[in-house]
């Protein structure tokens, strides 16, 4: 009796309540919802390398839910990625990329190449039809030289000079189109990064908080956390608040002593 | 006196020669709430139901009214919440009709307020007009009225009219349903369950004010206690002949502790305080 | 009236709190409108002096507050007319919940905080929700950022309830300049970390010598 529901699991995600759950989110279910990084992530080429940024804002619905999270995750040493989305996709799938990286450079014993990361991105991503909700920025430099790409959840990619993705990316972009040509050099790369990130946290209310950058360049990567502060507390109360003692009445206290723990030895210490 | 139009230019300064919907500013008198409606008659209902959700107030209470023979007590809660948010815990749930009437408050807080304002109006409208009181009867009657003229509307109101007239107390229990019943005992509300059953265990008819008062101090207590939705302050108010007194207004919290007090244990060691750095 | 058939609200937020004390009120707005995940302006007013000693914020619809405010100025100016003085903050604050019951089945989709002077010069806040529910309190919190001021203010200003017999004193046992300074605090604070508070910071003040206005500035992120 080898039925089809006796088959040993294979892993990745179960979609047996999918329907279940579409019927009663129609009834008026409300579905738990999710850390989504309202997000600026941008990338460009410059002369020698990539440069990647984002913002640090964390949102839960119109809460900021981490005013300094990081964005820009690590899939080899000469590789990147900014991930925009669900804050534990874009986190499990750069993680899981990067193993198998990892894994691949032990097999090899080569530097990884940022094609094959794209590869290994969107295969998953489009395996998962959408379900995975990963928006990514990926760049990195390769012995074949400096990558820049996009993959969106459903695993289509592009491959551009400069590119921008999440909420922020309309603010983020027109900072690109009128500012970015070819052959820009390291700090100007740096510049115009965190200019057009600058652009997604003042004008995109998902976006928010500091700048992060991430210089890579051919055997050699920076990751600059926090490269930029724009949004100082404005005002500190000049003085400070006390929490009166005793505004939650104490009905009975009870202390256990701890009780000292006597080992007793008999007889002689060990002999040598 | 100088006319100060200031506050009229800062808003029509943005704004081009007005439009002609000028809210019935200059037209009906403010006797007759004339309530303006959506104009989308196709779909109505649906209209109504999104925008109750973002009027979502007052949706847990617990209030009481009964007659005995010193008159009436009338007991309610205070807590006013949105969902999980206790968005007040000091509402007057007792709204003071006049000195012979009172109106208590369940359902939406805004229907309830505003009604009962217009049921006073309209109450001294009477009185000066025929030189009486009104009956309590004729009053709960007035508000029934007009509950059941918006009814199927939307309106979510229920409502308790307690007071002394000349054929002595009178109670009377009124909803935004049309329902209107007399009575000499009701609790309204979310917390109405546990209300009832204190209220109908302790009742009789023949009692001393300060044991009804109590009686019905203990059910809101106790309603308070298991619904979630009711809290803040229990009052109580007593109508007799000379009209109404508020006879007492206490802190759940502190009523809890006044029922049940905490029997002080032997303190093994006493806890001392860090010294400070 | 143009066709209503749709939905017709939009959320524009924003935050507004009043604070009254012995003998002056203290009323504050953010001033950022925005839609979604956009700003439409970093620079709206969303306070209204309505009268000499009665100011009204109100988050929300824009389009539902200045239709609301433009109302009450009107109602207020021929107040003017009829009795030859200036409305008073008591009589303002049944005339607003009036004027938002008489929408009880097509609301103002605002939420309001009036403040002011009663007509023994004491500070006083009304509260109201969408269909003009009201109560006078010694101060509130209105808006996208209200359960996140609420809180602080209860801790830092919570009076015994008026309701108790026999009564308590309840008066907010601050100094105007302090309640400006826990003002600037809480929005500040609220700032940090609700998305449509932002920009600027509107500041009305109340007391017997006039009102006056001061802006400080808040992350604009």
């Amino acid at each position: 009796m080898a039925g089809a529901t006796d088959l040993p699991p294979k892993g990745g995600f179960s979609y047996d309540n999918c329907a279940r759950n579409a019927m009663l989110v129609e009834k008026g279910l409300k579905m738990p919802g999710f850390l989504k990084t309202g997000t600026t992530i941008v990338g460009l080429v410059f002369q020698d390398g990539v440069v990647l940024g984002a913002d640090t804002r964390a949102t839960e619905g119109p809460i900021v839910a981490d005013k300094n999270c990081e964005k820009i995750h690590y899939m080899a040493p000469n590789i990147y990625c900014c991930g925009a989305g669900t804050a534990a996709d874009t986190e499990a799938v750069t993680d899981m990329v990067s193993s198998q990286l990892q894994l691949h450079r032990y097999a090899t014993g080569r530097e990884s190449r940022v094609v094959t990361s794209l590869t290994l991105l969107k295969s998953h991503l489009f395996s998962y039809q959408g379900h995975v909700s990963a928006a990514l920025v990926l760049g990195g430099v390769d012995v074949t030289g400096p990558h820049l790409h996009t993959v969106y959840p459903h695993g289509s990619t592009d491959t551009l000079p400069f590119a921008t993705m999440g909420s922020g990316s309309l603010a983020a972009m027109s900072v690109f189109e009128s500012k970015y040509k070819e052959g820009l050099t390291r700090e100007e790369g740096i510049q115009l990064v965190a200019e057009a990130i600058r652009g997604g946290i003042f004008n995109d209310l998902g976006s928010g908080s500091n700048v992060d950058v991430c210089v890579i360049t051919k055997g050699k990567t920076e990751y600059l956390r926090n490269h930029q502060l724009p949004n100082p507390r404005t005002y500190v109360s000049s003085k400070g608040y006390n929490f009166t003692k005793g505004q939650t009445v104490v009905l009975s206290t009870k202390i256990t002593q701890l009780k000292p723990k006597v080992e007793v030895t008999e007889g002689d210490a060990m002999e040598e | 006196m100088k006319l100060d139009v200031s506050a009229m230019e800062n808003n029509f300064a943005a704004h081009a020669a007005g439009g002609e919907d000028d809210g019935g500013l200059f037209g009906a008198g403010a006797d007759l709430p004339a309530m303006e409606l959506p104009t989308c008659p196709a779909d109505f209902d649906g209209f109504q139901k999104e925008t109750k959700e973002m009027l979502k107030h007052k949706k847990g209470t617990t209030t009481l009214a009964f007659i005995f023979d010193k008159g009436v007590i009338v007991a309610a809660d205070s807590r006013a919440s949105m969902g999980g948010y206790i968005s007040s815990q000091t509402v007057r749930k007792i709204i003071e009709i006049n000195p012979y009437m009172l109106g208590t408050m369940a359902g939406g807080a805004a229907d309830c307020q505003f009604w009962h304002r217009n049921l006073g109006i309209k109450c001294r409208l009477h009185e000066l007009a025929n030189k009486r009181r009104i009956s309590i009867a004729g009053a709960s009657k007035l508000l029934a009225n007009i509950l059941y003229s918006y009814r199927g509307m939307g309106l979510s109101i229920g409502t308790m009219i307690a007071g002394w007239d000349e054929k002595g107390p009178g109670l009377y229990y009124v909803d935004s349903e049309g329902a209107r019943l007399m009575g000499s005992r009701f609790s309204v509300g979310s917390g109405s369950l546990y209300a009832y059953g204190i209220l109908d265990e302790g009742y009789r008819y023949v009692m001393p004010v300060e044991e009804a008062a109590e009686l019905a101090r203990r059910a809101i207590y106790q309603a308070t206690f298991r619904d979630g939705a009711s809290g803040g302050c229990v009052s109580v108010y007593h109508v007799g002949p000379n009209g109404w007194t508020k006879l007492s207004g206490d802190d759940v919290g502190e009523l809890h502790y006044k029922y049940y007090p905490v029997e002080a244990t032997p303190v093994e060691q006493e806890m001392a305080d860090a010294p400070a750095a | 009236m143009s066709r209503r058939g749709d939905w017709v609200y939009e959320n524009n937020g924003g935050t507004c709190v009043a604070i009254a004390g012995a003998d002056y009120c203290v009323v504050a707005a953010d001033t950022r409108l925005s839609v979604g995940y956009n700003i439409l302006t970093r620079d709206h007013s969303k306070i209204c002096e309505l009268a000499d000693k009665c100011a009204l914020a109100s988050s929300g619809f824009q389009g539902d507050i200045k239709a609301l405010h433009k109302n009450l100025a009107a109602r207020e100016l021929l107040y003017q007319h009829q009795h030859n003085k200036r409305m008073s903050c008591p009589a303002m604050a049944q005339l607003l919940s009036n004027t938002l019951y008489y929408k009880r089945f097509f609301p103002y989709y605002a939420f309001n905080v009036l403040g002011g002077l009663d007509s023994e010069g004491k500070g006083c806040v009304f509260t109201y929700d969408a269909v003009g529910s009201y109560e006078r309190t010694g101060y509130s919190a209105q808006g996208t950022g209200s359960a996140l001021i609420m809180p602080v203010l209860d801790n830092q200003l919570k009076s015994p309830s008026p309701l108790l017999l026999p009564a308590r004193d309840a008066v907010t046992p601050l100094s105007e300049t302090e309640a400006v300074d826990l003002v600037k605090d809480v929005f500040a604070s609220a700032t940090e970390r609700d998305i449509y508070t932002g920009d600027k910071l509107e500041i009305v003040v109340i007391n017997k010598a006039g009102t006056k206005r001061e802006y400080i500035d808040l992350r604009k992120d």
